[in-house]
């Protein structure tokens, strides 16, 4: 077993992913940045994009965020954002009802996942 | 001496109130345990985007520092946000945030500053509105119930922001009842402008030097707006579980009082009963007697 990384993506209202990965790349501000086990410290700023969960050298996990906060250390990688998506179990009709009635910036994030699927 | 009539109906009425009231206190219960489940759920966000705030702020420089950080170095307006329930028969939850509200508007005014307010919440709002009406921004209600939205805390968060932007005020405070436990509540004021930094963050995570993307002060301005969005979304979740933990002691009370008053009804009806059959029995004797 390769070595890996702590992954938690936290949302307001829960923590929606808590896993080990092997590599996680996430949308930084800045550009896309992928995360290994024994990364330097890092504190990022995330743009609304895919988060990507690599495991056994092919990608297992895919989450829409709608942009947040990276906090990277040597074993863990901790997201934090507003909105977030599981793109694997989120089903187009299930995500297009809710951004019909959702208005604002959840229309909008739900729209873009919705392109993404 | 009440009659045998009326002392039937007052244990019947005080029976159907000791109904509603069970009724009423075990509604709160289910609900609590949900509400009291989001609110724990709920803190991880919050208390990771204050430690990455204190190491922020550690490394910021004061002067060239976000106002929403430091102020903007005035002290004349406050705003105070008030979180209060929109239903009431939950005991003194929504009496003490009304009297803190009053004590803290009060005290600022005294020392001659302008005080703004955002109601959450309808009973504080209305039972404020005719003293303090005219310093309402606004009085928003129906955001709290079992499940609190996370776009409503953004969208007051937002409000927020923007007038602090526009220099409507300069600082920020949040006036709520924290969940301690079940029977226990906490009005607690929390700033939000300028931002609570934990003075004595550890210094473990000071001693790693981070890199920062962008820099420390352009990623402390993006964070610092989601950081107020999401401290009135911790006092909305807090809050509405303490209300309802709050309804359900104040209705357990209130079906132990009715219980009570049964008994102690129940007792008086047996004797007006008891002296009744008494009084018929001795004129039916007395007047055998005199035949």
């Amino acid at each position: 077993m390769a070595e890996t990384t702590q992954l938690e993506l936290v949302t307001p209202a829960d923590i929606m992913v808590q896993k080990s990965a092997e590599m996680v790349v996430a949308p930084g501000a800045e550009g896309l940045f992928g995360v290994l086990p024994r990364h330097a410290p890092l504190l990022s700023d995330l743009a609304r994009g895919i988060v990507e969960v690599h495991e056994n050298g092919k990608i297992a996990n895919r989450f829409m965020i709608d942009g947040g906060l990276a906090d990277v250390s040597g074993e863990s990688v901790t997201i934090l954002t507003e909105r977030a998506e599981d793109l694997d179990k989120a089903s187009r009709d299930d995500v297009k009802s809710r951004a019909d009635a959702a208005s604002g910036a959840e229309a909008d994030f739900l729209n873009a996942v919705l392109a993404a699927l | 001496m009440p009659s045998l009539k009326d002392l039937k109906t007052r244990i019947n009425s005080v029976k159907s109130t000791q109904k509603i009231t069970s009724a009423m206190k075990m509604v709160a219960a289910a609900k609590l345990r949900r509400a009291q489940d989001s609110a724990e759920r709920g803190r991880p966000y919050a208390d990771r985007m204050q430690q990455i705030i204190n190491s922020l702020a550690a490394k910021a420089d004061p002067s060239s520092a976000p106002q929403l950080l430091v102020g903007n170095g005035q002290d004349k307006t406050h705003l105070l946000v008030v979180v209060s329930a929109d239903r009431g028969l939950c005991g003194g939850f929504n009496g003490v945030i009304t009297r803190q509200t009053r004590n803290e508007v009060a005290r600022l005014r005294g020392e001659g500053k302008t005080v703004k307010l955002i109601m959450v919440g309808r009973k504080s709002a209305d039972s404020l509105r005719r003293e303090l009406g005219d310093s309402y921004i606004e009085a928003l209600e129906g955001i709290q119930g079992t499940s609190v939205a996370f776009a409503d805390a953004a969208s007051i968060g937002e409000k927020v922001r923007a007038g602090f932007e526009a220099g409507e005020f300069d600082v920020c405070t949040v006036i709520f009842n924290k969940f301690k436990s079940a029977i226990s509540q906490e009005v607690t004021l929390k700033k939000l402008i300028p931002a609570e930094v934990d003075e004595a963050a550890p210094a473990g995570d000071q001693s790693v030097s981070y890199e920062y993307e962008p820099e420390e002060d352009e990623l402390l301005a993006a964070v610092l707006p989601r950081n107020i969005s999401t401290q009135i979304y911790s006092a909305l979740l807090e809050s509405s579980a303490a209300e309802l933990a709050a309804r359900m002691t104040a209705m357990d009370n209130a079906t132990r009082n009715a219980g009570d008053l049964i008994d102690r009804l129940t007792l008086v009806y047996n004797r007006t009963r008891q002296a009744t059959i008494t009084k018929e029995l001795i004129e039916i004797i007395s007047g055998a007697e005199a035949v």
